[in-house]
């Protein structure tokens, strides 16, 4: 709560670390002009990393051998292609640079957590929107029924917009020097900021143009 | 009073939007209340959030999630489509775009992962 000099990639109060780090290795991928598909072959092996990391409940072992297998398959391609896979290697090994030192930086972090924090860092982590009443939802307004892909990206997006909405109340409170518990007035500026900003999508009014 | 003013702008967009699915005039049956206080807290709020706090971010949820596809669904193809919702999303919210990115790269990566693992069992 106290940290407001922070980038704008942070997600929340406390755990603003780990957006932090977390954002740089969208934000390059994101401004290559290689197309969708590329990327997803070559962040493949750096996510891995991430993946374990995350998922620490999950068989992490078994995923990091599978990366190794996979780089050594995927070197028998003809001369262009590569290249481009050179390219897209190196820009991998960088990643997962990053990624291990991140993970490691994380680790060290949470290791110093004092026992509120762990537990606000537990449910910052593991709350998320059940996923049947987000599909049901969704199908109510599109009238068929929609890919399970949709409803995890959806329950996704919307927790980063919880995110959004709870930290910029959180700065309004700060800023009209007021203690935690939100109230909705705070909510409520804090909505008017982010509309402004046009982070908030409204279809109320039709934008008009030219006049 | 200025509670008052703003809960009948949220109760509208739903009803024009959601049709019946959510019921009557403004007795929306709370979703996300439980889920969205562990969010709260997760994000820097309080232990226990007030009630109202609550209230108005469920609204502000719900009038996302259905906005969101409703644009989509007036893009390109007329059904729903993922990656729709992934270009809105880039012009409108880095922050939002590398959440998506990371989101679908890692469900493909334990698709993957399940994928060997169950090819390992059938070996051994």
């Amino acid at each position: 709560m106290d940290n407001p000099g922070e980038s704008p990639s942070d997600k929340g109060g406390e755990p603003g670390e780990s957006e932090e780090m977390r954002a740089p290795p969208g934000a390059p991928a994101a401004a290559d002009p290689e197309g969708l598909p590329e990327e997803t072959d070559g962040d493949g092996d750096a996510e891995l990393k991430e993946a374990a990391a995350e998922e620490s409940e999950l068989k992490s072992q078994d995923v990091s051998d599978l990366s190794a297998v996979e780089r050594e398959d995927s070197s028998l391609l003809t001369p262009a292609a590569k290249k481009l896979r050179l390219d897209t290697k190196e820009k991998r090994e960088k990643k997962q640079k990053v990624d291990e030192d991140e993970i490691q930086k994380m680790q060290i972090l949470v290791s110093s957590f004092s026992e509120e924090q762990l537990n606000r860092y537990e449910m910052y982590r593991r709350s998320a929107f059940p996923k049947a009443a987000i599909k049901r939802l969704i199908q109510s307004i599109t009238g068929t029924s929609v890919s399970q892909n949709v409803v995890i990206a959806m329950s996704g997006i919307s927790k980063v917009f919880v995110g959004e909405v709870v930290e910029e109340a959180l700065d309004v409170c700060e800023k009209w020097g007021e203690t935690p518990p939100l109230q909705p007035k705070h909510m409520r500026e804090a909505v008017r900021r982010l509309k402004s900003k046009g982070q908030i999508p409204s279809s109320k009014h039709k934008k008009i143009v030219f006049f | 009073m200025a509670h008052e003013e703003e809960d009948p702008t949220f109760e509208e967009e739903n009803e024009g939007i959601g049709g019946g699915a959510e019921g009557g005039q403004g007795k929306r049956k709370r979703l996300f209340s439980k889920e969205l206080r562990c969010m709260m807290y997760g994000f820097g709020d309080d232990q226990n959030p007030y009630t109202e706090s609550v209230d108005i971010l469920e609204n502000l949820v719900i009038e996302f999630i259905t906005e969101m596809p409703h644009k989509a669904m007036s893009i390109a193809r007329q059904g729903r489509v993922q990656v729709e919702d992934t270009v809105f999303l880039i012009r409108k919210d880095p922050r939002k775009f590398a959440r998506l990115k990371d989101l679908l790269t890692m469900k493909e990566e334990l698709k993957r992962a399940r994928k060997a693992f169950d090819e390992a069992n059938y070996g051994s």
